[in-house]
């Protein structure tokens, strides 16, 4: 006959060595499944497209969902069956963690087909489904665990808190040594250490010996299998940057840099040619271009990035017919910044240009180690970083300027992040705070009196999206440095379906100044979009702006004017007097120097408000009201999909968090659940925990880049302190229990406060720490993580152990499935929040989600009823 | 499916599986006439249509039911302006240039997957880049981006003088190949074009200079020896932004008064905001407006 499960852990008897034994094995398993989770992420990353990679933090949330529904229904089953469901999780993780791996990897899917080819979808499903499989495996072994110790339910939870925050930790080390194809290797090595101490713990020593087998033999397939036979441990798409490169006669990869800031490749090929916004005039008026003048750089296989070469002397002409010139025409011996290091353009441009001194930023370490340290990168660029008058920042400009003393007379931001501006293909709904009103004050104070500020992005959106974002953006900022009339502040050009520059002035461009950059304009056959002085008047702004709807909402089917019945293709009749896009921009620029703006952006077909550090967003055009027109329309928004996917994650996260709930109610609301008084409001509760807790994390790891630079880093401080301090929480709330209905309503209260206080304080702190040495802003990071984290480690272990001990135990394996369920909707719903109203709501939303918690959570204590069903 | 497509298909993929390549199997008897600038397809009634193409050009009904109720979407969306124009839309294959396991939408409105991380853009957007250039009988016109073969294939029904430039080796030698076996059928209007791997940045010098140039890849400048190789007046036409809502970039290269030449950047219907087209809905053969109406 099977033993109870806390006699023969020892859990229950207090034996020691068995009990941490379990503790060990729990904590072990739990970071194996985060670790999985950080690893089919980066696979995505990698491989295909990196938004796909986040729905497996869902995968797994809903996995957990699934198990608990079904051990819900089954409770009396599995807790008779315990050893068996826990050796059966625990033998089967390894195989099919690697099977499902190379499985998927064999039918990969095509992001940019979804729509129009309706097997990709299939594939999508199959990749989702495939990747689930591991995770039910781990969320069966985990709800068999929690099953067990519903009484100690606080302790066992604290060693799953904290045994994922060193398990994502650990992944994150790993990524030093192990390339994306192999980080499969480390959760398999923390799940057979885990089952080893599980199985240890049971005294089970032959299922020991068959887990090292079991696990050996996964690795050995995962490692062996894709060199005997011609398959892909990561397929890496054909439409990724680096499947091009790789295809080229000549192309040779010069290196490979593999951090947690992500994969780093670089190649070399005759065939890779860049010239971001170069002008058209260069072609007829270089006396020589530049030949094989850049290599490829490749992040995550996503590129190229163009690292330029040390151009000669007969060379450098090149740099005048690019748009990041504009400033050097001003300031030939500048002190200047730059903002993001990138492939070198803009450092090597300074230096050409005659800066005296350059300083630059770039918040990517990996960058910064190849660029500083390869011999091959260090002869091409010229040994750029090493030179005696550059300075380099390894953290984000941004933040440098921020705290920093020094003034410069450039500061430049040119095609930063040109991965995610320059391609409408990138899809991302990514935080861009270097482009946010308060990062251009940032850049505008830390001017010298007559200092420069030049921004260039890509100008490829036709309707335009990005550029006028960036404009509301950088008035925004200048009214703040400059006061309200910028008129004199401001010159701008922009070049069709190619790129715009914005130079600020911070005392004003004088009458030669403003014929100086005219004069070069001229050379570079650029539009002139803003200049001091420069009148536009459109009078068919109306139709302007209709037509832009009309372009997206319309028809279809009407012909431009002049078309209709023509033999001929029209004449270009509108060349000299402004492409509709040129016209919009200068409109705009006349709108914001007179204030203006705000009733023509209301009547513009996207929505094109600023950037602010809450609302960090090169993404969003649609406006809400929208949302329902473009469904039928979605193939000509491929730009938004990104955005349009968090609507439709969010859709499907509420649909299957739903149906999984509904599940055990289905089966059981009059007949298990009848003798639980409150079990609506138990439901709402731990729906509010899982909502809660997902959310701030989430939005704290945005949060966070802010001071940290990287996402990266961001994501690993968040994960390990958020998880580490709940986990100590979830412990000490043990000592609380007697008390908990005096003091819960307390906690919830006091965390509300806190979050609603972080969700208006957050950003200004972080600006503050963000100019601090790197182990100081890890520090304060850590203490500010604290107070939330160590609170919110309370409310589900007291409230589950409270289940526990009153017998509600159908209740509690349940509850811990609502709590994932509701885990997948505030994860979906955190993008969806932060790009509609802001980052800082989100952690408003998870501050009331916490109060409505605490409203329910007396519900909870209610005592399971003894008498008969039909009198309840 | 009917049986003959299901035939098609699988040998086209038998032969793709045995052979390495991927050269769709859809053509059936030789063409029983050649193509002469001068032939022109019934354009009113798409029996007709059919059945001229069938006794002609020996070509499968299925396709060009599909090909007919394609054209008179382009038509309707003003994609193809001139007689010229509608008739190289009618008589280019384009099932030829898809792969096989595409071949049931080789006349829907998306653009296809043909493999190498390339894709044959949309009818809309061929039939649209093509009526922009005006290409004039006897104009020299330079491909950049062979791809799948489709667009120089277009080209080839409008002027006699195609050159066409792929960077991807294998895609360069499976389409020449797929031209060298239309040619092979009957297809003897393929002889016009030329075709070689190389990178197409640097134009095909020795051919140059061209009246006009298509470029059909993505880059984030306009290639500088393009623009030379262009010729005064010529015309280069470059999509940009995602498949499926690109803009095109038109660049006139011209000499101003005062004797300079510069490069004069437009949209393809000079400027004008033209509605995204994807949207035309095909029922029964009859364009029913759009999908949103």
């Amino acid at each position: 006959m099977t033993s109870s499960f806390l006699d023969a852990t020892g859990l229950g008897l207090g034996a020691r060595r068995r009990s941490i034994g379990i503790y060990l094995a729990t904590a072990l398993i739990a970071g194996a499944l985060i670790a999985l989770q950080i690893t089919v992420m980066r696979i995505f990353s990698v491989g295909s497209w990196a938004h796909f990679g986040s729905l497996v933090i869902s995968l797994a949330m809903l996995g957990f969902g699934l198990v608990s529904a079904v051990m819900c229904i089954a409770d009396g089953w599995f807790k008779t069956h315990w050893r068996l469901m826990s050796s059966l999780s625990l033998f089967l993780f390894g195989p099919l963690t690697v099977a499902c791996n190379l499985l998927v990897q064999q039918f990969p899917f095509n992001a940019i087909f979804l729509i129009s080819d309706p097997v990709q979808k299939w594939r999508l499903a199959l990749n989702m489904a495939l990747y689930l499989v591991p995770f039910l495996s781990g969320a069966l072994f985990l709800g068999v665990v929690f099953q067990q110790a519903q009484t100690i339910f606080n302790r066992v939870y604290f060693a799953d808190l904290v045994g994922s925050g060193i398990g994502g930790l650990m992944l994150l080390a790993s990524m030093y040594v192990l390339a994306p194809q192999d980080l499969m290797v480390m959760p398999l090595v923390m799940w057979l250490a885990g089952a080893l101490f599980w199985f240890d713990a049971l005294g089970a020593r032959r299922h020991m010996l068959g887990m090292v087998v079991l696990i050996g033999a996964s690795l050995a397939a995962h490692l062996v299998l894709p060199q005997l036979f011609p398959i892909a441990k990561i397929a890496i798409s054909d439409y990724k940057g680096v499947s091009y490169a790789r295809k080229f006669p000549d192309s040779q990869r010069v290196l490979m840099h593999q951090s947690p800031f992500g994969l780093l490749e670089v190649y070399s090929s005759s065939y890779l040619h860049f010239a971001p916004g170069l002008s058209d005039n260069a072609g007829f008026n270089l006396p020589k271009m530049p030949e094989n003048a850049y290599l490829g750089l490749y992040q995550d296989s996503e590129g190229p990035g163009g690292i330029i070469r040390q151009l000669p002397a007969d060379e450098t002409a090149y740099y005048q017919y690019l748009p990041m010139v504009y400033p050097y025409l001003l300031k030939p011996k500048a002190d200047a910044f730059v903002v993001q290091f990138g492939g070198g353009l803009s450092t090597a441009l300074a230096l050409a240009s005659g800066s005296q001194t350059v300083t630059v930023a770039e918040g990517d370490r990996g960058v910064l180690d190849v660029f500083r340290n390869n011999k091959i990168l260090r002869d091409f660029t010229g040994d750029i970083l090493n030179r005696p008058n550059v300075k380099v920042i390894d953290y984000d400009g941004r933040l440098y300027l921020a705290g920093v003393r020094n003034r410069f007379d450039v500061v430049d931001l040119s095609l930063a992040d040109s991965a995610g501006l320059s391609s409408p293909g990138g899809f991302a709904i990514v935080e861009k705070f270097a482009y946010t009103r308060e990062a251009m004050g940032h850049y505008m104070r830390a001017l010298k009196p007559d200092g420069l500020l030049s921004v260039t992005i890509w100008n490829k959106e036709e309707p335009p999206k990005s550029v006028l974002k960036l404009y509301a953006t950088m008035v925004a900022a200048a009214h703040e440095v400059s006061g309200p009339d910028i008129a004199r502040h401001f010159f701008v050009v922009s070049s069709y379906l190619s790129t715009t520059t914005v130079l600020y002035k911070r005392d004003g461009f004088s009458n030669e100044e403003t014929a100086l950059l005219r004069k070069h304009n001229g050379l570079l056959s650029f539009d002139e979009i803003y200049s001091p002085g420069f009148e536009y008047n459109d009078p068919d702004q109306a139709k302007l702006l209709e037509d832009y709807r009309n372009q997206i909402f319309g028809s279809g089917a009407p012909a431009p004017d002049g078309l209709d019945g023509s033999s001929e293709p029209a004449p270009d009749v509108a060349i000299d007097t402004g492409l509709p896009s040129t016209r919009l921009a200068r409109l705009a620029w006349q709108a914001h120097v007179k204030g203006t703006w705000p009733a023509i952006a209301r009547d513009y077909v996207f929505d094109t408000r600023l950037l602010t550090n809450a609302h960090p967003y090169f993404a969003a055009y649609i406006k809400t009201a929208d949302l329902t027109n473009v469904l039928d329309r979605i193939e000509i928004l491929q730009d938004e999909w990104g955005y349009l996917l968090i609507w439709v994650t969010l859709g499907f996260a509420c649909i299957a968090a739903f149906s999984l709930v509904l599940l055990p109610v289905v089966f059981g609301w009059r007949t298990i659940f009848v003798r639980y008084p409150g079990k609506m409001q138990t439901v709402v509760y731990f729906a509010c925990l899982g909502l809660g807790y997902i959310m701030v994390e989430v939005s704290l790891i945005a949060h966070f880049v802010m001071a940290l630079g990287s996402a990266t880093i961001s994501a690993s401080v968040l994960i390990t302190g958020m998880l580490l301090f709940s986990g100590i929480g979830s412990l000490v709330s043990e000592r609380i229990l007697p008390q908990a209905r005096r003091l819960m309503p307390v906690l919830f209260v006091a965390l509300a406060a806190i979050l609603i206080a972080y969700a208006t304080g957050l950003d200004w702190v972080l600006n503050a720490i963000g100019s601090q040495d790197y182990a100081t802003r890890l520090l304060c990071c850590f203490a500010l993580i604290l107070p939330p984290a160590f609170l919110m480690g309370f409310p589900m272990p007291v409230a589950m152990t409270s289940l526990g001990q009153l017998g509600k135990e159908q209740m509690f394996i349940w509850a811990w499935g609502i709590n994932g369920c509701f885990s997948v909707i505030g994860a979906a719903l955190v993008p969806v929040i932060s790009t509609s109203f802001g980052l800082d709501s989100v952690l408003t939303v998870s501050g009331l989600a916490y109060l409505l918690a605490g409203v329910t959570f007396f519900a909870v204590l209610r005592p399971v009823l003894t008498a008969k069903p039909h009198q309840a | 499916m009917n049986r003959r497509h299901f035939l098609h298909m699988s040998s086209g993929l038998v032969t793709a599986a045995l052979t390495g390549t991927i050269l769709p199997d859809t053509a059936q008897a030789a063409v029983s006439t050649p193509w002469t600038p001068q032939m022109k397809p019934p354009m009113g009634n798409g029996e007709e249509f059919i059945q001229w193409a069938q006794k002609n050009r020996g070509e499968s009904a299925e396709y060009l039911r599909k090909r007919w109720e394609r054209y008179q979407a382009v038509v309707s969306n003003k994609d193809v302006l001139d007689e010229r124009n509608k008739t190289a839309f009618l008589m280019a294959p384009r099932e030829h240039f898809v792969l096989p396991r595409n071949l049931p939408r080789a006349y829907e409105h998306a653009f296809l997957d043909i493999g190498y991380g390339v894709t044959i853009s949309g009818p809309h957007i061929v039939s649209r880049m093509t009526t922009s250039i005006d290409v004039q009988p006897g104009d020299k016109i330079l491909e950049i981006g062979t791809g799948s073969g489709y667009q120089s294939a277009y080209l080839s029904y409008l002027t006699d003088q195609v050159f066409t430039i792929e960077i991807i080796q294998p895609l360069a030698e499976r389409t020449r190949g797929i031209y060298d076996q239309l040619i092979g059928e009957g297809y003897s209007e393929f002889k016009a074009i030329q075709s070689r791997h190389a990178d197409g940045y640097y134009g095909w010098e020795e051919a140059g200079p061209f009246d006009k140039i298509i470029v059909t890849c993505g880059i984030d400048h306009i290639p500088p020896p393009l623009l030379k190789q262009l010729k005064v007046g010529g015309i280069m036409v470059i999509p940009v932004g995602p498949p499926g809502a690109q803009r095109v970039l038109k660049v006139v290269k011209e000499e101003g008064s005062d004797g300079v030449v510069r490069a004069t950047r437009s949209d393809i219907y000079g400027g004008r905001i033209v509605p995204f087209v994807p949207f035309t809905k095909l029922e029964g053969g009859t364009i029913k407006g759009t999908h949103n109406q």
